[in-house]
């Protein structure tokens, strides 16, 4: 395992990870200062910067996790790598925030901001919250099939959820 | 998890002997200290027991409350066996001290926990220059449904999955302004109106401001000794039959498989494998109100009626015109007598704990239930301090 000596070979791990050009864990650290960037989140979060939602795969029994932990619930298995999912998913919880903490692109006043939990489609009970982007709040309803989108937070990408367009319409 | 039939030595063995509030209030102005070292003496004092019978001490871990520590220097107490900071949610303190003095490692262990309202529950707490050094560092970004927020994103699935109102959460919120009232030390006693809660703006919908708990300032302690030496002391003892805490993995506020298995279900089997006592024998029915959706899901999963029935349930037991009123399960058993957290105050589950000994002790006064013997505790939420226990008088 990497991991012994922590930040050269956290920041070569980085760069394999990111390829030419990808962040040193301390520059990924400035990077997200608006969440907690640790050992266990640090892959999630470098996945942000290619537009890719990684959560944490188990190569030895195929079993998803999230939040990311460093060992396979299902079977103690270290093999665990944060892998790309589809981000296609239907809404399970959903809830409309009328006040809340403060986001740089998020108006409270303009109308109540809708929070989701999306089941994703790789397996049954793993799931992702955000919020659903290109829809009004009024129109999102648990069960709806939703897709991952990247808007911009903290000059940073940031994953959400937009409605699957329905066949034959074009997608704006 | 163990089950029916197993080793549970410690029931009845350990009882609940000394209690002390200081009241909740929406604008107090009293420290964190000041306010457990009340509650704690007025405790030690209703035992009937000095400091220096006091070998263990309790606190709870609420953000700004004093420690264990803390507390055996400002109450001048020589030397403990034990003392610790579980966190926060009642029954963790109880299940601590009770553990204490079964094993022998104490005699009498005091149970404190203070609460204060931080700078961002309220308008005069901001205001309030002695509690910003409380302010969290962390910025928290609205994409989540950690903590607090987690009870609207389940209430919307309830709703969803049953295809029904709002009604059973405005019952649980209406029943505990209704019974505040007669409490002094509740915070909220004006009364409340079904229109009242249907009128109240929302903050995380479906969830509304009526259906959230108060932040308050207050604080509560209770003694705890051997079933042995309470029989010695002045008031009635009563006894911890059984008590427990619940948690089911994942647990994580997004990843909880269902709201048919989670804390509150294993808090349940847990009591009934181990408890001689069950429903048709409670007299006061306690549970917690940290938000209404917790009742809810308490008065189901504890079987007073089947997942989804609550509004159906709370509707048929109860009593008073259209507008208000509370309820009397099978007109007899009320629920949150002293207002619960919605109305008496946020206490993290201390009030139902007092109320359920007060009730017991015979000593409520006008919310006193008839000869009540036994009373059930259900405290905490879904997630991470799902907890339970049955209390009753010797
Ligand atoms: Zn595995």
């Amino acid at each position: 395992m990497a991991g012994g000596a922590a930040g050269a070979a956290g920041a070569a791990g980085a760069a394999g990870a990111g390829g030419a050009g990808g962040l040193s864990d301390g520059e990924l650290v400035e990077r997200f200062s608006h969440v907690t960037v640790d050992r266990d989140t640090a892959a999630f979060y470098r996945g942000w910067l290619h537009h890719e939602l990684l959560l944490n795969y188990c190569d030895d029994c195929g079993h998803w996790a999230h939040p990311p932990r460093p060992m396979c619930p299902a079977c103690w298995s270290t093999k665990v790598t944060a892998r790309p999912v589809s981000g296609r998913g239907t809404v399970h919880l959903l809830m409309l925030l009328h006040q809340g903490p403060a986001a740089p692109d998020v108006d409270y006043l303009a109308g109540p901001y809708p929070v989701v939990t999306v089941e994703l489609d790789e397996q049954v009970g793993l799931r992702f919250t955000s919020t659903v982007t290109g829809c009004p709040a009024a129109e999102i309803a648990i069960g709806m099939p939703v897709e991952l989108h990247w808007i911009d937070r903290h000059g940073a990408p940031f994953p959400v959820f937009r409605p699957i367009p329905e066949p034959g319409v074009t997608p704006s | 998890m163990s089950t029916k039939g197993t080793r549970y030595p410690i029931k009845d063995q350990v009882a609940i002997v000394g209690i002390g509030s200081t009241g909740f209030s929406r604008r107090g102005d009293r420290s964190s200290q000041a306010m457990a070292l009340d509650a704690s003496v007025a405790a030690i004092r209703d035992a009937g027991l000095t400091r220096d019978d006091i070998d263990g001490i309790v606190a709870t871990g609420e953000p700004g409350a004093v420690g264990a520590h803390q507390l055996a220097s400002g109450l001048g107490i020589a030397e403990l066996t034990h003392h610790s900071k579980p966190a926060p949610v009642v029954m963790f303190s109880i299940l601590d001290a009770m553990h204490a003095v079964f094993s022998g490692l104490c005699e009498n262990v005091l149970v404190c926990s203070s609460m204060l309202r931080l700078p961002w529950s309220s308008q005069s707490a901001a205001n309030d220059p002695f509690r910003r050094h409380l302010r969290s560092g962390v910025t928290a970004m609205p994409e989540t449904v950690a903590n607090a927020p987690a009870y609207a994103a389940w209430a919307g699935r309830y709703l969803h999955e049953h295809g029904v109102s709002r009604e059973a959460f405005a019952r649980v919120a209406v029943n505990c302004r209704t019974n505040a009232f007669d409490n002094p030390l509740a915070a909220m006693r004006s009364p409340m109106t079904f229109g009242d809660y249907h009128a109240a703006r929302m903050i995380r919908e479906p969830l509304c401001m009526l259906d959230m708990d108060l932040p308050v300032d207050g604080a509560d302690a209770f003694v705890l000794t051997t079933a042995e030496r309470a029989r010695t002391l002045a008031h009635p003892p009563v006894l911890i039959h059984v008590a427990t805490s619940g948690l089911v993995g994942p647990n994580d506020e997004d990843q909880l498989g269902s709201l048919a298995q989670h804390g509150q279900h294993v808090v349940v089997k847990s009591l009934k494998a181990r408890s001689d006592i069950w429903l048709d024998d409670v007299d006061v029915y306690l549970p917690y109100d940290g938000f209404t959706i917790i009742t809810v899901g308490w008065i189901e999963n504890t079987g007073w009626c089947p997942p989804g029935e609550a509004g159906r349930f709370l509707a048929e037991h109860w009593v008073g015109d259209g507008d208000a009123g509370r309820v009397l399960i099978n007109g007899r058993i009320p629920m949150n007598p002293h207002g619960g957290s919605l109305s008496e105050g946020g206490t993290r589950g201390t009030g139902h704990v007092r109320e359920a000994v007060v009730q017991l002790r015979g000593d409520a006064g006008v919310r006193q239930v008839p000869g009540a013997r036994t009373a059930l505790i259900t405290s905490g939420g879904f997630f991470f301090n799902s907890q339970g226990a049955i209390l009753r008088r010797a």
